[in-house]
């Protein structure tokens, strides 16, 4: 049921358009990353499964369109990571991840013990106990990151699109934000739909990639599949070297000529 | 459905917001010592005894009961319903446009009444419909008027995506009742003196008719800000956030501000455009309190109350028997408390 | 509009008769001008500048209400070819759409005026004639009679009307002479409250119009008002109730539809006693705001009222 099906989805801004006629399959569970070029409609399409833009075509969240969905139903099946949350001043951490509970609440309702009970959940399961009456603002790239993906978590989707997860984040920290996403996909089932701009932290996480260029789809498959250096030159214009890690992925390294 | 499973937990969630009862408390009492003030305090002496008499029923020379129950005791009511509904619609505007400088008159609410005042000051003087005199109807119109008329131009300009938009329509707007306004005046010098101190504000000649006229519009107004509590508390976050939140920005704004402007346009056409209180009690709050609007909306409604009412004796007690109009106290005094709540709390980012 | 009252005194039924004859003649322009008349003439305005008028003005725009009152009452009428949209009297008077409060000084000048009057120097009006060589007399609002009384007979000067100027400031002397002798001594201390609008901006005795009160011997109730009160306070309702005025002077009936039923029908104010006794005057807004002849018709429309109220208190 949290599979996503995406058909003819087309956006366009003032007319001009960034994604056009794409058909992708992304299976329930799958880890699916979206990479290209900047300008390629990564963040466009994100936004077309989020319905934060119009679109042509459409797009299924399991067995329903979402066009036929309500606003509230939807965020029940599908939460956004932002790519640069707007942090609210003064909102602790604790309140910041209660939001995440607003799809499950009628228009005037209130939240229940219920939803106390499941945000002091995902803040233990993400280490953030310790940080819950902690401003959203005091706290660092990595820990905000972290607060973020707790308030998605909390919203109980099925689906969780990721806009650029790592920006701004150092190495290590863009590596233990990948590791907690990962491993709570495979404890909750998740499908995992990610704009990536590191390729090479794409190949290690991602079950398939998508690339996209100028707003068509390109290829699709396994990552050993689409990180090769013909490819990669091609389409990023950039001078790459594909190298095999033994099993821990390729990485994808620029060379300068 | 998939996601977190929810185990026993800890029902107590630590850092959420909880309106601090020392604050509810203290707002009370400030209510209830402003509004002690304000019926002990006027240009007429009457013993505290005397005004504790007449409260209970107690048999008090009949001129000063005169004064107190139709004059001192409504007015006084008078200031708390205008002041906490300023406060609670300024923070409500604050909330749907995510602008600290947002205030109940950002869509022409103001210049609409104001306009709607000259109006029928200068055109139907003295008139009344239906028993009620037709400058706070007018007012109320042209409050309403204004608003509506800036969320349909602001529609047709940048389809309502962004705040922007409507705020520009709103200043238009505004800009459009001025000029009619002063046009006005400048043809119709007899009136000017009464519509100026119309637009200055006062609480000066409804009485307890007033209250009664307003206080449908106000509870209604209260009741609906209050409800939007936690979306308030949602909207501080991004608009696209918001949004995949399962939150509809646009309804929550709609809403909200047909509930704002209805408390405002109410409390505007008894008491005129009263500036300052709608930024300065919800700013304070979350400067001293707690941003959270679950702490803002009910301390600026017990604050909003308490602040107009002082200052509302203070405008009829300073130059007594004379009277100073509200809305010179309220920016007089409204504006360096302001200053001073925020260079003592400079941490604090706006 | 004034209160009737059968009780009237035949001397205010002599006097009433005296009055009608005089606004009459004051209100209807002479043609002809003085045979007197002297030019060039030099007055000296009240804020000092002096003005010279070459030759007898046959042109004259007004711009101030009371200054077209003025000039038609000492005969000037007919050499008035312009006068501002507020100058609302006589009804002769060829008002036309000049603001007095926004100056057109193309406008103004498109009459081709030979004199200009006015009572305020707003939006550069004085500069503006003397750059185009039209003689200007600025005549504020009078602070007392002596003010306007003067003001009259300066008029009368440059106009070329310097007898009939005279004239009526002798009558009006006299009149309100009249009026006070009328009166008489009050046994008690009357007081009153004389009203602009209906947010109760009221005039204090240091105010030309609250002078009037104090020549009927009248107490006036915004005298209270001290300390950074202005001359022209708004009271507070609280205050004027319990002030409690014997007498209600409405100078907002035009404005704002004022009368005794409507003061009647405002929270807490049955109790104060000009309302009780129905002792509540119908002013016309105009009159009580300006310094013209028509100061005499104000006083008409007061004095009975004191004088029957002394008659009660005695």
């Amino acid at each position: 049921m949290s599979h996503v099906v995406l058909s003819g989805v087309c956006v366009a801004y003032d007319g001009v358009t960034v994604v056009s006629g794409l058909d992708l399959d992304v299976a329930s569970g799958e880890w699916l990353s979206l990479i290209g070029p900047n300008g390629a409609g990564k963040t466009s399409l994100l936004r077309a499964i989020a319905r934060l833009v119009p679109f042509d075509g459409e797009v299924r969240i399991g067995e329903d369109p979402s066009s036929a969905l309500g606003a509230r139903e939807l965020a029940r099946r599908v939460a956004v990571l932002h790519q640069e949350p707007q942090i609210p001043p003064g909102m602790t951490v604790s309140q910041y991840v209660l939001l995440g509970r607003s799809p499950h609440l009628g228009y005037f309702g209130r939240e229940t013990g219920r939803d106390r009970r499941v945000v002091s959940e995902v803040l233990r399961r993400l280490s953030l106990e310790g940080l819950a009456s902690r401003p959203v603002e005091h706290l660092s790239g990595g820990e905000r990151q972290r607060a973020a993906i707790a308030r998605a978590l909390a919203q109980q989707a099925p689906v969780l699109l990721i806009d650029e997860p790592t920006t701004s984040l150092d190495v290590g920290r863009q590596q233990e934000v990948l590791e907690l996403i990962d491993a709570i996909r495979l404890e909750q089932g998740l499908t995992v739909i990610a704009a990536m701009h590191e390729l090479t932290l794409a190949g290690q996480y991602s079950s398939r990639l998508a690339l996209l260029v100028a707003g068509r789809l390109v290829a699709v498959g396994p990552p050993k599949e689409i990180l090769r250096e013909p490819v990669i030159s091609q389409h990023y214009g950039a001078q790459v070297k594909v190298i095999d890690l033994n099993g821990s992925g390729t990485a994808v390294v620029p060379v300068r000529a | 459905m998939l996601g977190v499973r929810a185990r026993a937990a800890p029902l107590a969630l630590a850092g959420l917001p909880r309106l601090p009862w020392l604050w509810a408390a203290g707002g009370v009492v400030a209510l209830l010592a402003s509004a002690a003030v304000g019926v002990l305090v006027g240009p007429v002496h009457i013993s505290p005894g005397t005004v504790l008499q007449a409260l209970i029923g107690g048999s008090v020379d009949p001129g000063q009961a005169n004064i107190l129950w139709s004059l001192r005791f409504p007015r006084v009511v008078l200031g708390a319903i205008v002041g906490g509904t300023l406060a609670i619609a300024g923070a409500a505007y604050q909330g749907v446009f995510r602008n600290p400088l947002a205030d109940p008159y950002l869509l022409g609410a103001a210049a609409g009444a104001n306009l709607g005042a000259t109006f029928a000051v200068t055109f139907a003087p003295g008139a009344s419909l239906i028993g009620v005199n037709v400058v706070p109807m007018a007012a109320f119109v042209g409050a309403g008027a204004a608003v509506a008329g800036a969320y349909a131009l602001g529609r047709t300009v940048s389809g309502l995506r962004s705040t922007t938009g409507l705020i520009l329509a709103g200043v238009a707007i505004a800009a459009f009742f001025n000029s009619i306004e002063t046009y006005i005046q400048q043809t119709h010098p007899a009136s000017i003196r009464e519509s100026y101190s119309w637009i200055l504000g006062r609480l000066v000649t409804a009485g307890w008719d007033g209250v009664v006229l307003v206080l449908p519009y106000v509870v209604l107004s209260a009741a609906v800000i209050f409800l939007h509590r936690r979306l308030l508390d949602a909207l501080m976050v991004g608009e696209d956030e918001v949004t995949s939140l399962g939150i509809s920005v646009r309804r929550v704004r709609l809403i909200v501000v047909i509930a704002a402007t209805l408390g405002t346009a109410a409390v505007v056409a008894i008491g005129g455009t009263i500036a300052f209180v709608g930024i300065i009690i919800p700013h304070t709050i979350r400067l001293l309190v707690n941003r959270s609007y679950r702490v803002v909306i009910p301390l600026s409604l017990l604050f909003g109350a308490s602040f107009l009412i002082l200052a509302d004796t203070a405008a009829r007690t300073v130059v007594a028997p004379a009277e100073l109009p509200i809305g010179v106290i309220t920016a007089f005094v409204g504006a360096p408390f302001f200053i001073a709540v925020l260079r003592s709390t400079r941490a604090a980012a706006l | 509009m004034r209160k009737h009252h059968p009780r009237a005194s035949a001397k205010l039924a002599c006097l009433a008769a005296l009055l009608v004859a005089l606004s009459c003649g004051g209100s209807s322009p002479t043609a002809s001008s003085s045979p007197a008349a002297h030019f060039p003439v030099t007055v000296t305005a009240p804020d000092g500048t002096s003005v010279t008028v070459e030759h007898q003005p046959h042109r004259i725009v007004s711009l101030s209400a009371t200054g077209t009152e003025m000039l038609f009452a000492i005969g000037a009428g007919a050499q008035v070819v312009a006068v501002d949209d507020t100058s609302n009297y006589p009804a002769n008077a060829p008002i036309t759409k000049l603001s007095a409060f926004q100056p057109n000084l193309e406008a103004i000048a498109g009459y081709t005026p030979d004199l200009v009057v006015a009572s305020d120097d707003i939006g550069g009006l004085v500069h503006g004639m003397q750059a185009i060589n039209v003689p200007i007399l600025i005549e504020p609002a009078a602070k007392t009679v002596d003010d306007s009384y003067s003001q009259i007979k300066q008029l009368g000067t440059v106009t070329g009307h310097q007898t009939e100027a005279d004239a009526l400031v002798a009558k009006m002397r006299s009149q309100i002479k009249a009026f006070v002798a009328l009166v008489g001594h009050p046994s008690r201390q009357l007081k009153v409250y004389h009203e602009l609008d209906n947010t109760y901006y009221s005039a204090t005795s240091a105010t030309f119009i609250g002078q009037m009160y104090a020549l009927l011997g009248v107490s006036n109730i915004a005298d209270s008002a001290t300390g950074g009160a202005p001359d022209y306070p708004q009271l507070s309702a609280e205050f004027i109730v319990s002030s409690n005025p014997d007498l209600i002077v409405l100078a907002d009936t035009k404005c704002c539809n004022q009368n005794l039923t409507t003061v009647a029908s405002r929270p807490g104010w049955g109790v104060i006693s000009a309302v009780k006794s129905g002792q509540v005057v119908n002013v016309d807004d105009d009159i009580a705001s300006r310094w013209g002849p028509r100061l005499i018709d104000f006083l008409q429309a007061i004095a009975p009222h004191v004088q029957q109220l002394e008659k009660q208190a005695a």
